[in-house]
């Protein structure tokens, strides 16, 4: 019970520490501003290209092309001696394209190469499909199955709403790395800067090693969750706004949040930023001075081990999809996906699962361990066979 | 006769570490009775703090024994709240509220928060920072910070409290205060055993002490006991009107070693066997002498003494 009570007083600390409601809601107003900015600038910015692009054809004999594009372009139809005029004009105001076309071939004029260009060889493209079709003599119903596509009825025996599924296993991925990176940076400030200002002595003074990690992981865990809920709330409020806005109904959000799949993916998640949290810790026990340390760049493991989980996607039952499930620092983000969008056995999961945890239960008692025969070397910093060998001795 | 109501609460037996090339500590053996104020003294790198970390089970020993008898669980490293520590560098938040700093502290130790934040607003009222509690620490003086060190220690009212360097950084007057406060713990009950160089102050608190150089034992006992045994030469401090001349000093008998003070001061040590009344007549002889002091060596200079012996 002592351990517990001292595991929950440490906890408490490093959350209120680390844990401030004003910086965090000043970093949503923060994304919100630039957010918004990006949105209605990028709207503001790209306001021009909405309005319809003027072309000015020449040698459109039969109408027809300058038919088919009315509706999309505002057309001119203008006398071939005018081309020579309209080019030294395109030089001046650098605006407008000219079509000119002799049946086979389309020449495009324009001041230079745009995604309106892009656009319009579609549609010349397209033109020139119904054309041909029209000229070997397809009638125009031959000619709408021919344009048609496939009519294909899906049936499959797994897979249902798996889409919305995997939407969400990668959302709670995301929330992962998210929280594993704000708890990075914090176990950084706390384990190095505690060392540096040799707290630690202090404090291992008072409480065992084991108790001030497990207290660092939690505490410092709890922080990185309470950023995930508060983006994840954030998140849905964002989407409910998106889709007001575009006319979509609001009611698609809910169709995400299926709360069987929440209920699998949250503990896989927690206990993966618990994984590596532990490995963290363990990690910067062993660094004296961040500004230096080589092992700092080991801080970006997590992303690598994610970035892997996501090659379940391609095949989720192949060997290696089944490996990268069960896989202790993968399987927190791959086993959701796979259970997403193939069928997973509940022993499957139940047993990653367990894995999960007692990996975690090992970690933490190995980063304790680290951590002991680390804290009071501040000199040089030790290689990992030195670590090895001193937690041998102690 | 033993003397059984004293009870032994610390027993250091035969305690050995050694690190990758050095020897830190060899050997060493003391014991603390309730109510002692140990000190442990010498010189840098002695392994005084070495041995207060075996202590407290943050490193541990290669060989030795030490057994606990603090709350009547024998052998066993007693609780956090029994145990207050002041370690020898300073280790506290520097960026988090003083007063929020020591609540911490204390409560990891047991202390119910409620009654830590009571005792460290009196304690911080004591030490004249109480109109700082809501600072950072990183604001205040290395003395004002050794202050909230030491209060961080003894906050919970520990039954034993283990003080390295606790006189670090502070003035005179704040020494003066914390010999007070040691004093004050100690008489509520409190055991010390503490590591320090300032041996004028030691001799005011202590009643044990123990002498380590290189990690081995060169004095373990009372602090009476270090006087009547490494005490009994004479020292005389001469003055000199001008600059001392050394050859004034030659045809003088009977001194085991001078030392040169500064350019008109001379401390001479005679030994144990010395006739004194032989002396002081040669030094009615020597020219030039304004002032004539004497006295037994003090814990200083013993340290001095000890040390130098030992190195040669």
């Amino acid at each position: 019970m002592k351990y517990w009570k001292q595991v929950i007083t440490v906890t408490r600390w490093e959350f209120s520490r680390f844990f401030k409601p004003k910086n965090e809601v000043i970093g949503i107003v923060i994304m919100l501003v630039v957010s918004s900015v990006f949105y209605f600038g990028g709207k503001f910015a790209f306001s021009d290209t909405d309005k319809k692009l003027e072309i000015s054809v020449i040698n459109d004999i039969d109408f027809m092309l300058t038919e088919f594009l009315k509706d999309d372009y505002i057309i001119n139809r203008i006398p071939a001696q005018q081309k020579s005029k309209f080019l030294d004009r395109l030089k001046k105001e650098k605006d407008g394209v000219l079509l000119e076309t002799d049946g086979a071939t389309f020449t495009l004029f324009a001041y230079k190469n745009s995604r309106d260009i892009k656009k319009l060889k579609t549609y010349l493209t397209e033109y020139h499909k119904q054309r041909e079709m029209q000229r070997i003599g397809l009638s125009p119903d031959e000619l709408s199955a021919v344009l048609s596509p496939a009519s294909i009825v899906e049936t499959f025996l797994y897979t249902d709403n798996s889409k919305n599924r995997l939407v969400l296993s990668w959302f709670f991925a995301g929330l992962m790395i998210l929280a594993v990176f704000l708890s990075f940076a914090y176990q950084f400030t706390a384990i190095t800067g505690e060392k540096q200002l040799k707290i630690t002595e202090q404090i291992v003074s008072a409480i065992s090693p084991q108790v001030w990690m497990d207290g660092k992981i939690l505490g410092i865990t709890l922080t990185g969750i309470s950023s995930m809920i508060t983006y994840s709330l954030l998140s849905i409020i964002g989407g409910v706004l998106f889709f007001q806005f575009t006319g979509l109904p609001a009611s698609v959000i809910l169709e995400y949040l299926y709360l069987p799949s929440i209920a699998l993916y949250l503990p896989f998640a927690l206990i993966g930023v618990l994984i590596w949290n532990a490995i963290l810790a363990a990690i910067a026990s062993i660094i004296t001075d961040p500004n230096n340390s080589g092992k700092s760049s080991l801080m970006m493991l997590p992303v690598v081990f994610v970035i892997a989980s996501f090659l379940v996607t391609r095949d989720p039952d192949s060997g290696l999809s089944v490996f990268l499930s069960w896989f202790p620092l993968t399987s927190a983000t791959a086993m959701p996906m796979r259970w997403a969008i193939t069928e997973v056995g509940f022993w499957q999961l139940a047993g990653s699962f367990l894995l999960l945890v007692l990996t975690f239960y090992f970690l933490r008692k190995l980063a304790a361990k680290i951590f002991r025969v680390s804290i009071l070397i501040t000199g040089k910093e030790p290689t990992w066979g030195e670590v090895y060998k001193l937690s041998k001795q102690s | 006769m033993e003397n059984h109501l004293i009870k032994t609460i610390l027993k250091v037996s035969s305690l050995s570490k050694s690190f990758i090339n050095v020897k830190a500590v060899q050997n060493i053996s003391f014991s603390l009775e309730q109510g002692d104020i140990f000190a442990f003294l010498g010189p840098n790198g002695a392994g005084k703090t070495t041995t207060l970390r075996i202590l407290l089970d943050i490193i541990k020993s290669d060989n030795g024994q030490i057994e606990w008898n603090l709350n009547g669980k024998s052998n066993k490293l007693p609780e956090a709240g029994l145990i207050g520590y002041l370690p020898e560098e300073r280790g506290l938040y520097l960026d988090i509220p003083i007063l929020k700093s020591l609540i911490y502290l204390a409560s990891i130790r047991g202390m119910d928060k409620t009654d830590a934040k009571k005792t460290a607003l009196e304690w911080l009222e004591r030490i004249g920072l109480a109109d700082r509690a809501k600072e950072k620490l990183q604001v205040l003086s290395k003395g004002n910070q050794q202050k909230i060190q030491f209060v961080a220690s003894i906050l919970h009212q520990p039954a034993f409290a283990i003080l390295d360097e606790p006189f670090s950084g502070l003035d005179p007057l704040n020494q003066e205060k914390f010999i007070d406060f040691i004093k004050e713990i100690n008489n509520q009950g409190t055991t010390i055993l503490l590591s320090a160089h300032q041996m004028p102050l030691v001799e005011k608190i202590a009643n044990k002490v123990s002498l380590i150089n290189n990690g081995k034992e060169l004095y373990n006992g009372s602090l009476s006991g270090i006087y009547q045994t490494f005490g009994k030469k004479q020292i005389i401090e001469l003055q000199f009107e001008s600059p001392l001349n050394e050859s004034t000093l030659q045809n003088l008998t009977g001194i085991e070693s001078v030392n040169i003070i500064d350019d008109s001061r001379v401390k001479l040590t005679f030994g144990e066997t010395t006739d004194m009344k032989s002396v002081l007549s040669q030094l009615v002889k020597v020219e030039g002498i304004c002032d004539i002091t004497s006295h037994k060596p003090d814990l200083h200079e013993i340290f001095l003494q000890l040390v130098k012996t030992h190195r040669q």
